[in-house]
């Protein structure tokens, strides 16, 4: 029975054939959300989000503009201030620094996780309970770290000078955060520390998801466990190692807390940071002036968002060319 | 046989021998420093003094008291849990609605927002904090719990919009439509289906938000001034004078800091490890 | 129980110029019918099904159940109960809460929930597992759970969305079974979206055959089986796909001819007057009409070629056949021999032809034959 026969069996209504409302013809799907169910749901975050991030990031920017010595009486001064960032020697320190930091430390966090993980992943006994010991330093906030391992670096009784003169090399021992050329140096082991666990956490979930079928393949080809792990193991982790890269990068360039609390960006300026000048220039020099801190900040912004998009493009091309 | 399976087991764990010194040194490394401090929490600063590594005998659980009472880490331990409490509160609620709608609504602007919120998450701090300083100073919200509170909030709604975001969209599409046809509207489908059925992420975003307020400093130093309002954290700093060390008494101060995770971390380890690498772990 | 109403219903995407995945669609299905949408992926069957539940907005067209327009009518209050391919069981929730979810909110008093919760459970062989939660649940169990949740609400209407794709070829086939006899049971009208020509034929009152939009055929599964409107509906139905080669007709005063692969085949089921005029067409035959003749049968309208290929399947065994009109497909006795590479003639029944006009259209038969 062909389809016109069909339709002509539909008893047509009398009633003219646009019987129902026009502006129903066409309208808003069911599942789409009416302004007001959309403005109910986002709304309260948005509001809070322009307020307290989006907001104070503009007035940032603005007031690297301005000299804010007398907060009531802004004076404008242009890009006056970041002309003068150019020429200080401390942000530049500063930069330095917190670069040599978030691009070489990250190496050491990453490969100390994955090197743990590995250990875990070849079967050990209470590898379940390692695994969490080993986590538990990711708990502790900054404060409570950076206490421990000012006491564990202490020139007297620190545990490290004790353990060098036990094993006899008193001439090693020294005051790790006092002296300029290993201040930065320590405070990479102790952040590294805080860190392996989390870094060791992700590789061991990697590890575990990689497929075991390949595994086995390669053991077929008569791979050792260092051939395994060369051309096996790490090239299949590479998306999840690149990740932790990032992340433990981006960590490194908001550090604050431990370099605070632990050298306060001393001696002579060997540990500052950008984040600890900024906070320096702002509340703990006698000048209080937050215009030119603001336009640090707005640079560091700059830097740190454009190292981000870079790392992430750099890895994303990479990945392109390889598959 | 016999003497050939003992030699078997002991090249076998001489193989191993140097994978198993790893595995002790390392949970050493990571376990001694905690145990340190935990031994001279119970140890007057003098006893420390003569001797650094000594055991806590006799052990002076007094100290605790002491230091909840006369060092005032009572103060300190309140103002941490209202203030992070609340915003945990607060941030669950905003960001899992947010998320919701981000997830589960077309509209023009949509992947704009996520995209403007995703990125957040890598903002510096130093971009907001100066002009929160000042804001806050010009709303009368400086020094107080809730300018804290609101401050802690927007620092973790990034997260946790991304977060939830992922799993939301995990939800199927006929879920809802089902509930529609059963005769939900938009508000009781978020309640009814959306929070339980993503309970696990968001419970893994509240323990996320949890740990990484409880141990916030740089803010809580920077907008909180008054001795009355200050945090844990902040807490802790004042015993450590530049040239004094009542070491026996920060000891006990970062026990009192560290016991409630750790308390928490014994029962829920599997939840708080999942729940700190989320967005980490693909 | 009620009748449902399509007149000129036409959904569109984006504003002008926008993609229109259904057109004109026009359609009524009588009370208590099992009516199949039956189409290729994209057809527009979840479309229309989804119009009609109340998940799209319809937009332009009439859609009434029981009379009732129901445009502008919200999904919840439509009445309708509708069971997806996912199944789309809330998670957190028990076997029996999943049931009775639906109840509780239109205000149903507790007894009356309780009776049919248990009722329905004991129908569907649920009654053990009322307290589990989904995830606990077979494959199977889940969709007699989402079966149960649309049987307990007492609709007007059942919609299905492609409800047996998710599950394997034995329960397919099971809970195939089960939905006829349900449908039997309930005496309810159904809806059905599937593009398994299997679970149209077997389950269907009628099939509503749709492609690109359009409704291509409405009928009873062997009507629309024996007499495809088109060239589409006779390639989707049957598998293996009806044959189509070219073929020139010949007009003599003994009848019509057509001539196609080398072959004459009189055109017995069309009267001359049907055939006017048309000179070429699209001559069809079903891989289950052909005939494999032994090299000594008489003369018989027959096409001659060359074996491409075997395929024995068990019950029957399928020949692909070169010839000069084209490839095709014989579906014959499992115990044929035949090797690829072998000549071969295949006999086509003149009773079993069909022809199709330039515009894909079946050229309607009027003769009765058998």
């Amino acid at each position: 029975m062909p389809a016109q026969a069909e339709t002509a069996r539909i008893a047509v209504p009398a009633t003219p054939r646009r019987w129902w409302p026009a502006s129903r013809q066409g309208g808003r799907d069911p599942g789409a959300p009416s302004w007001l169910t959309l403005m109910v749901f986002l709304a309260p975050a948005l509001v809070l989000y322009a307020g307290l991030t989006a907001y104070p990031v503009v007035r940032t920017f603005a007031d690297s503009l301005y000299d804010l010595e007398n907060m009531d009486a802004p004076r404008f001064i242009g890009l006056a201030h970041f002309l003068q960032i150019w020429s200080d020697e401390t942000f530049l320190r500063a930069i330095r620094n917190t670069l040599v930091w978030s691009f070489i430390a990250p190496f050491l966090d990453v490969a100390t996780g994955l090197l743990l993980a590995l250990c875990l992943y070849a079967g050990v006994p209470f590898a379940r309970f390692l695994r969490i010991a080993w986590f538990t330093p990711v708990l502790l906030s900054y404060v409570v770290v950076s206490i421990l391992w000012l006491w564990i670096y202490n020139y007297d009784w620190g545990a490290l000078n004790l353990a060098l003169r036990a094993m006899g090399l008193d001439g090693w021992a020294r005051a790790w955060l006092g002296e300029s050329n290993t201040a930065l140096a320590a405070l990479m082991v102790t952040h590294a520390w805080k860190w392996a666990g989390f870094n060791m956490v992700v590789c061991l979930a990697a590890l575990h998801a990689l497929p075991s079928e390949v595994l086995e393949a390669a053991e077929l080809d008569h791979c050792g466990w260092v051939a395994k792990l060369r051309h096996i193991i790490i090239p299949l982790m590479r998306p999840t190692l690149l990740n932790l890269y990032i992340l433990a990068f981006i960590g490194k360039m908001k550090v604050f807390d431990l370099v605070w609390i632990m050298t306060q960006g001393g001696p002579m300026w060997s540990t500052e940071t950008v984040s600890t000048y900024v906070y320096k220039r702002a509340f703990a020099w006698n000048t209080f002036d937050l215009g030119y801190p603001s336009a640090i900040a707005v640079v560091w912004f700059v830097i740190v968002l454009a190292a981000a998009a870079l790392l992430h493009l750099a890895f994303r091309q990479r990945e392109k060319l390889e598959y | 046989m016999k003497a050939q399976g003992w030699g078997d087991r002991l090249t076998g764990l001489l193989r191993r021998g140097p994978l198993l010194a790893v595995l002790v040194l390392y949970t050493l490394y990571t376990t001694l420093p905690f145990l340190w401090v935990g031994a001279m929490s119970l140890r007057t600063t003098a006893e420390i003094s003569a001797d650094h590594y000594g055991l806590p005998s006799p052990a002076h659980w007094g100290k605790f008291r002491a230091a909840w009472v006369d060092s005032n880490f009572a103060g300190y331990f309140w103002n941490s849990t209202v203030v992070v409490v609340t915003a945990v509160v607060v941030v669950t609620v905003l960001g899992a609605m947010a998320a919701h709608a981000l997830a589960r609504y077309k509209f023009p602007g949509n992947r704009l927002l996520y995209f403007i919120l995703f990125s957040s998450i890598i903002f510096p701090p130093q971009i907001v904090l100066l002009s929160l300083f000042q804001i806050l100073v010009n709303y009368d919200l400086y020094n107080t719990r809730i300018g804290l509170i609101l401050v802690y909030v927007s620092l973790q709604l990034p997260l946790t919009v991304f977060i939830l975001e992922a799993f939301f969209a995990r939800i199927p599409q006929d879920l809802f439509e089902a509930a529609r046809i059963d005769g939900y509207t938009d508000l009781q489908i978020f309640l009814r289906i959306v929070v339980p059925v993503g309970m696990p992420a968001i419970v893994t975003t509240v323990i996320l938000n949890f740990v990484h307020l409880w141990n916030e400093y740089l803010f809580a130093v920077v907008l909180v001034s008054d001795e009355e309002l200050r945090t844990l954290p902040v807490g802790i700093q004042r015993f450590m004078g530049d040239y004094f060390q009542d070491i026996g008494m920060i000891a006990t101060g970062v026990m009192i800091a560290v016991i409630p995770v750790i308390v928490v971390y014994a029962f829920f380890s599997e939840k708080l490890i999942q729940g700190m690498t989320a967005g980490a772990v693909k | 129980m009620a009748t449902v109403q399509l007149q000129d219903v036409c959904k569109r995407y984006g504003g002008a110029g926008g993609l229109t995945a259904v057109q004109d669609v026009s359609l009524t299905v009588a009370d208590g019918e099992f009516m199949v949408l039956l189409g290729p992926s994209g057809c527009g069957k979840s479309t229309t099904l989804r119009m009609i539940a109340g998940l799209e907005s319809i937009s332009d067209g009439r859609l009434a159940i029981d009379g009732r327009a129901m445009n502008a009518v919200p999904a919840k209050d439509r009445d309708i109960a509708m069971v997806f391919q996912s199944y789309a069981l809330y998670p957190h929730m028990t076997v029996a809460d999943n049931l009775s979810f639906g109840l509780k909110r239109r205000g149903t008093p507790r007894a009356e929930i309780e009776r049919r919760v248990t009722a329905t459970a004991a129908m569907l062989g649920l009654t053990e597992y009322l307290a589990r939660r989904p995830a606990a649940l077979s494959g199977g169990q889940r969709q007699r759970v989402a079966l149960g949740r649309a049987i307990v609400r007492e609709p007007k209407v059942f919609l299905f969305d492609e409800p047996l794709s998710n599950l394997d070829a034995a329960l397919r086939v099971a809970t195939r079974n089960e939905l006829t006899r349900l449908h039997r049971r309930l005496g309810a009208t159904m809806i059905y979206v599937t593009h398994d020509q299997v679970e149209a034929m077997t389950m269907g009152s009628r099939i509503c055959v749709m492609n690109r939009g359009r409704i291509a055929q409405v009928g009873a599964p062997l009507d629309v089986y024996r007499n495809p409107a088109d060239t589409f509906v006779a390639r989707f139905l049957g598998s293996p796909p009806m044959n189509l080669l070219p073929a020139r007709l010949r007009h003599a005063a003994a009848g019509t001819v057509a001539l196609v692969a080398g072959a004459e085949v009189p055109l017995t089921r069309w009267s001359d007057a049907a055939l006017a005029g048309i000179a070429e067409a699209s001559f069809g035959i079903r891989p289950e009409d052909m005939v494999l003749l032994p090299s000594d049968a008489g003369p018989q309208p027959s096409i001659t070629g060359t074996v491409a290929s075997v395929e024995p399947l068990g019950a029957e065994t399928l020949l692909l056949v070169d010839t000069e009109g084209g490839e095709v497909t014989a579906r014959l006795h499992r115990d044929t021999a035949a090797c690829p590479g072998d000549a071969v003639r295949l006999g086509i029944p003149s009773t079993a032809a069909y022809l199709f006009g330039s515009d894909g259209r079946a050229i309607a038969t009027d003769r009765a034959v058998n």
